[in-house]
């Protein structure tokens, strides 16, 4: 805290409905992405990089996972003195009725009396669900030179794209004087990546006002920038370039786990300045089979391959068996595929196990194969 | 709780690893791909619920205490267990008199002040796993004064050189201890392991300071086996002992075969080790592996078949790796060809076009050399 004067609250609420089977059990932020990590080791390690000390991250939905697996602050190195993840589901108080979190600023609102114990000067608020690397301590910097009231950072997207997100509209100096949600005629392409720094002070009113409003969705999106925006405050919008993407969808999640592969991609998780810090898994590192064949793929420890991997994303303790083949596909942690089976354009998900000379998938399917349930192979 | 306190003893002054030694103790080498030698023993005593842990070092500790650090990746007690890293008190300029023995009364307060009635000792510099507390356990019922554990090879003429053997009785009791001079092919290879009363190894330490400045735990307990019931248990199951170079290459390279590490490795008695957040490894198109350990945080565009890659290491295109053990972090350039050796960490391969060796004699790359 005493670095920066700036707590991070990272919202970790949501189901993530469109990922289907994958968040039955666990929330969104805890969906594994890229060979070893869940979703929400990127805002939490970017938090640790960035100097950010002191991190509380808001569960919700299907939590028991992710609230033992946040808590453990020690993953990311938050955990010296004064520092600490903090596990925040709603929970009762002396003085209000138990509520879930109606939106992501009512999620805040109700947390006013945790972030009061620190009384920040900054509150950074971020999403779990993005996949990218940032140094919030920069965006800061530019927080305070521009004397902003709340600095939202954007990122260029493609103007077709651009009515699937929320669009800042800016004038030169970088100030936003528009906001737009899912604009069907957008005026801009700089698309809110959900990342905002406030003065803790001015949105603490707002949030204890906003509370108590009865037409209110109380979501930041929605009701606190437009209010911000309409009370002439100063809206700083922060450029990002580099690799950022949601995984909403099913094809979404493959797709960022298939941008690993090219060489020199964006996210460039091998980067010793900026680890993505994880879990760690007590395995051996991967072996390689004597009639084994891998390209263009990403492979993490535990694996066993005796088959063949091509374009390709496996998790931690994979098992591909001799004569299998795994052909553009995401195999999420501990999955089995059996002798002689064929997965193809698939996204398998934790511990499935697919059995000998089954096929899964197709090469030429519109959208990607998401296999939750266990394969029967062939007798 | 364990009744034993865990000590892992350093490698005598007869042992010495060509070029690896000269930069870091045995415990603290590499070992298939993510692991140091000395994980092995202390994740045995963890494994085996003792938490209370000392480490020996001789010299040269930078690269093991880094490693060890606070011992928290050992899964022992953060409040009850502990890792107690000692060094020896180097006596002058003369290795001869650095032994265990004069290490371990350099720190007898800390052994004595130890609230547990028992020791199990075990060597930083071999491999194997095994169950202390049921090892413990079988010492105690027997009434022995100490139980020695050793393992019976039928290669001994050629290897284990520099490892004590066992001379037995019928009664699987201790007669002596003898150094293996490749005289026979069966052999009861010692695995530096003991298991004892606290109070008779600190007998053994003062009684081998006051008859020779030069004797080792070794040599006490080989004096000692005339008037002490001492006897021997045998292992089974992996075991490698790091002890020269090749024999460091052959325990890499036998690891490979899945079928023989599933031998060591087991998903019930884990192996634990510090993390270092590499991210998975990248292959790339033209990528061709084969028979091998990778480990994370590696790109590969080049040929690898039979070999061990640490973490964090670049397989350039066009480069041929084959029969080797190469260490985090190595590079291995455009069209190099390695075959048969030991590239140790950092080590850059550039300009060298083949580097060759016979299986017999590894050949070994320094760490940190451009060639």
């Amino acid at each position: 805290m005493k670095q920066n004067n700036m707590l991070a609250m990272i919202l970790a609420g949501g189901r993530g409905s469109r990922l289907h089977d994958l968040t039955n059990k666990v929330a969104k932020p805890a969906v594994s992405y890229g060979g070893k990590y869940r979703i929400v080791d990127f805002p939490l390690s970017n938090c640790a990089n960035s100097g950010i000390d002191v991190v509380g991250v808001l569960t919700q939905y299907e939590s028991v996972l992710l609230n033992s697996y946040v808590a453990a602050g020690r993953r990311w190195g938050l955990d010296a003195k004064d520092s600490g993840v903090y596990v925040l589901p709603p929970r009762e108080k002396a003085d209000a009725n138990l509520d879930v979190y109606r939106g992501t600023a009512d999620a805040i609102s109700q947390n006013i009396d945790f972030i009061d114990t620190y009384s920040p000067e900054y509150i950074l608020v971020l999403s779990g669900d993005h996949i990218y690397k940032m140094n919030y301590a920069k965006m800061l910097a530019e927080h305070k030179a521009c004397n902003a009231d709340a600095t939202i950072a954007v990122i260029e997207v493609p103007f077709k794209e651009a009515s699937r997100f929320g669009i800042m509209h800016t004038d030169e100096e970088g100030h936003i004087i528009e906001f737009q949600e899912k604009p069907e005629n957008p005026k801009s392409n700089l698309a809110s990546m959900g990342i905002y720094i406030f003065n803790w002070k001015p949105l603490r009113k707002l949030l204890v006002a906003d509370m108590k409003d009865p037409d209110s969705h109380h979501d930041f999106g929605k009701d606190i920038i437009p209010r911000l925006l309409a009370d002439n405050k100063t809206l700083y919008a922060y450029r990002f370039k580099g690799y950022w993407k949601d995984v909403g969808t099913i094809d979404s999640l493959w797709e960022a786990n298939m941008d690993l592969l090219d060489s020199n991609n964006e996210l460039d998780l091998n980067d010793p300045t900026w680890k993505i810090y994880t879990e760690d898994a007590t395995t051996l590192p991967h072996y390689v089979g004597p009639e084994a064949s891998i390209k263009r793929s990403f492979v993490t420890q535990g694996c066993i391959i005796e088959g063949e991997v091509k374009n390709s994303v496996l998790f931690t303790g994979v098992e591909v068996g001799e004569g299998a083949k795994i052909i553009d596909s995401v195999l999420m942690p501990g999955v089995k595929v059996e002798a002689g089976a064929v997965v193809q354009r698939a996204l398998v998900a934790d511990g499935v196990k697919i059995g000998k000379e089954a096929v899964v998938g197709s090469a030429d399917s519109e959208h990607i194969e998401l296999v939750a349930k266990r394969v029967k192979g062939v007798e | 709780m364990s009744k034993a306190l865990g000590i892992v003893n350093f490698s005598g002054n007869h042992i010495w690893v060509k070029g690896m030694e000269e930069y870091r103790p045995i415990g603290a080498f590499s070992f298939l791909g993510r692991y140091r030698v000395i994980d092995f023993p202390i994740s045995n005593m963890s494994n085996s619920g003792i938490d209370r842990i000392q480490v020996y070092i001789r010299r040269k500790p930078r690269s093991l205490v880094e490693h060890l650090g606070t011992g928290r990746h050992y899964n022992i007690n953060s409040k009850r267990g502990r890792l107690h890293i000692l060094f020896s008190e180097s006596k002058g300029d003369n290795d001869l008199y650095n032994t265990d023995i004069a290490a371990f009364s350099a720190n007898l307060e800390c052994i004595e002040r130890s609230h547990q009635p028992y020791v199990v000792i075990a060597p930083s510099y071999m491999v194997y796993s095994a169950d202390f507390s049921t090892l413990l356990a079988n010492h105690i019922e027997s009434e022995a004064d100490i139980t020695l554990l050793y393992h019976s090879v039928d290669n001994a003429k050629d290897t284990f050189l520099n490892c004590n053997t066992l001379n037995l009785n019928r009664q699987k009791g201790v007669l002596s201890l003898e150094q293996n001079r490749g005289n026979a092919k069966n052999r009861n290879i010692f695995m530096d392991t003991y298991i004892m009363k606290k109070d008779l190894f600190i007998d053994l330490i003062k009684k081998a300071k006051s008859l020779s400045s030069m004797y080792t735990l070794a040599d006490i307990v080989n004096n000692a086996c005339e008037e002490l019931d001492v006897r021997g248990i045998s292992h089974r199951g992996y075991f490698a002992s790091i002890t020269d170079l090749e024999s460091f290459y052959n325990a890499n390279i036998e690891l490979i075969d899945f079928k023989r590490a599933t031998s060591l490795f087991d998903d019930e008695w884990p192996v634990y080790t510090r993390t270092n957040d590499s991210c998975p490894t990248q292959y790339f198109e033209t990528a061709q592996v084969k028979g091998s350990v990778v480990s994370n945080g590696c790109l590969i565009e080049g040929t690898i078949e039979n070999s061990v890659i640490g973490r964090g290491c670049v397989i350039k295109k066009g480069a041929v790796v084959r029969n080797s053990v190469v260490l985090p972090g190595a590079m291995i350039g455009e069209d190099i060809t390695i075959d048969c050796q030991v590239v140790d960490k950092h080590a850059k391969i550039i300009h060298a076009k083949e580097i060759i060796a016979d299986p017999e004699h590894p050949g070994y790359i320094r760490r940190e050399d451009t060639l």
